[in-house]
């Protein structure tokens, strides 16, 4: 079985070196001298090399958005991450977890599940749309990724700031229920459908109150850049976590809900809908529908939640801010993957009457509250 | 005031080119051989009847009527959060708690509405 699967893959490699060495000698290389190399040379090295320069320079955007608060670092954490959450569950549950990958207690687990992943048959289902079937996945993961632009581990190490990130946050969030109905609907399969309208109602009635928890904050620091969050909280000398304890619980709990995660995996819900709106997808696109895009999410939106109620960055100095912003984050993240071990699911209308009834209750009182400070604030 | 959002775009775009070689090396080397079974759509070992239909939950209907209204009061108040400092409170904070407190009976009166499922 193997050995004609590794003499498939031969195969096909040999077949696919042909089909490109044909038309790369046929037209590739009399074009090339007929042109008198007019393309190659001026541009492509060039541009290569100044992209090696702007990868060793850490303050060049480059570096930013390919390495360090960028994807490779986020990749690699979450690599980390699912291992983590692992572990997690399977020591709370009296089990081992990954145990074998690598030498130590299965550490390299998730990138063995990756190489799986990759050399798996990736099945599109008959009937199913075929361009947004297979285009979910990707798509999952760029609205995933373009949240790490907004979170600023510190104020070095910062991809993008401006007078609205917090907005855009939100704005970018708002895509996935999207992403995740597209692929719910081109799958063709009643389970996915049924989890997709799930995760519309559950995502669309939990920014509500997310959104509306932050505003007690805005009002506070009087801009939504996230920078400036942090700022004020280093000038209070206290982190919002204790002047806005209403509106951190509240984002904490939106949080977990817009994350799918488990007391909220309603979605995704094994034990009913198969696995909600991602049944239909195998292979690499199952890896970054569950174990891509989520995990980027979980880092991005604790980072958000240290940056607005832990104070992000600041902490005493040996320890350099970055770290310190990753350490509150870490921490946040693992509260998160606790909560996985030790709750069962809510039922979608216990869910909705939550979300509608007493976390925006929970906001809007949030709100009141922070409206009278800031009027006791002005009128002393 | 003109926001330059380059550093969002680029960040976007490497993601996606960074998840293309993951989709295009399973389509390289991954085996292909799909049998109707394997392609059918998963129905929990039932022969698959139709297309997927499902029925769109009327009960949460008032949800999403919530939601439509609420999303756009909740972004004009982050353009009144941002400015309270300039304006004078006397001016702008009566007429958004007043605002809010208009909107929290209503509020109410959907949820109760949403509760009662004989009325769906």
């Amino acid at each position: 079985m193997a050995v004609t699967d590794i003499w498939q893959m031969i195969k096909r490699l040999a077949e696919l070196s042909f089909w490109l060495l044909v038309p790369i000698t046929l037209f590739g290389i009399p074009a090339y001298y007929a042109l008198e190399r007019p393309i190659i040379q001026p541009y492509v090295l060039p541009f290569l090399t100044r992209l090696m320069s702007e990868l060793m320079d850490p303050a060049s955007l480059t570096f930013k958005v390919i390495l360090y608060p960028g994807f490779t670092f986020v990749v690699i954490y979450a690599a980390f991450l699912v291992l983590i959450e692992r572990k997690l569950a399977a020591k709370v549950q009296l089990r081992v977890g990954p145990q074998y990958a690598g030498r130590y207690e299965g550490v390299l687990q998730s990138f063995a599940d990756m190489f799986k992943a990759l050399s798996k048959e990736v099945i599109v289902p008959a009937g199913a749309d075929r361009l947004i079937f297979l285009s979910a996945p990707i798509i999952s993961m760029v609205v995933a990724g373009t949240l790490l632009a907004v979170v600023p581990p510190s104020p070095q190490s910062l991809i993008f700031d401006s007078p609205v990130s917090l907005l855009l946050f939100f704005s970018v969030i708002s895509f996935s229920p999207l992403v995740i109905l597209l692929a719910a609907w081109s799958s063709n399969n009643k389970f996915t459908l049924v989890g997709g309208l799930r995760a519309l109602h559950q995502l669309v009635s939990y920014e509500i109150p997310m959104v509306v928890s932050t505003l007690g904050l805005a009002l506070l620091v009087g801009s939504l850049s996230l920078v400036d969050v942090v700022r004020v909280q280093e000038r209070l000398g206290l982190p919002f976590l204790l002047l806005q304890p209403l509106a951190a619980l509240t984002f904490y709990i939106t949080m977990v809900a817009e994350l799918e995660r488990i007391p909220f995996d309603i979605p995704e819900a094994d034990s009913e809908i198969v696995a909600g709106w991602v049944t239909e997808y195998s292979g690499v696109n199952h890896l970054l529908l569950y174990g891509g895009a989520p995990v980027i999410k979980l880092y991005a939106f604790s980072g958000l939640f240290t940056t607005l109620f832990l104070g992000g960055w600041l902490g005493p100095p040996p320890i350099p801010p970055d770290l310190w912003f990753h350490l509150k984050t870490f921490l946040v993240i693992l509260s998160v993957q606790a909560l996985r071990a030790i709750y069962p699911r809510y039922r979608i209308d216990q869910l909705l009457r939550i979300g509608w009834g007493t976390l925006l209750m929970l906001a809007l009182i949030n709100l009141a509250l922070t409206i009278l400070l800031m009027g006791a604030i002005q009128v002393v | 005031m003109a926001l330059d959002f380059t550093p969002v775009l680029l960040m976007a775009g490497f993601v996606f080119v960074a998840v293309l070689p993951l989709i295009l090396i399973p389509a390289i080397f991954a085996p292909r051989r799909p049998t109707p079974i394997k392609l059918a759509p998963f129905e929990c070992g039932q022969p698959p009847s139709g297309t997927a239909r499902v029925h769109l939950l009327m009960q949460y209907y008032p949800y999403l009527l919530l939601y439509v209204v609420l999303d756009v009061i909740s972004i004009f108040l982050f353009a009144w959060a941002v400015s309270f400092s300039l304006l004078p409170a006397q001016a702008s904070l009566p007429l958004v708690a007043g605002f809010i407190l208009v909107l929290l009976p209503p509020l109410g009166y959907t949820l109760l509405m949403a509760r009662r499922r004989e009325l769906w």
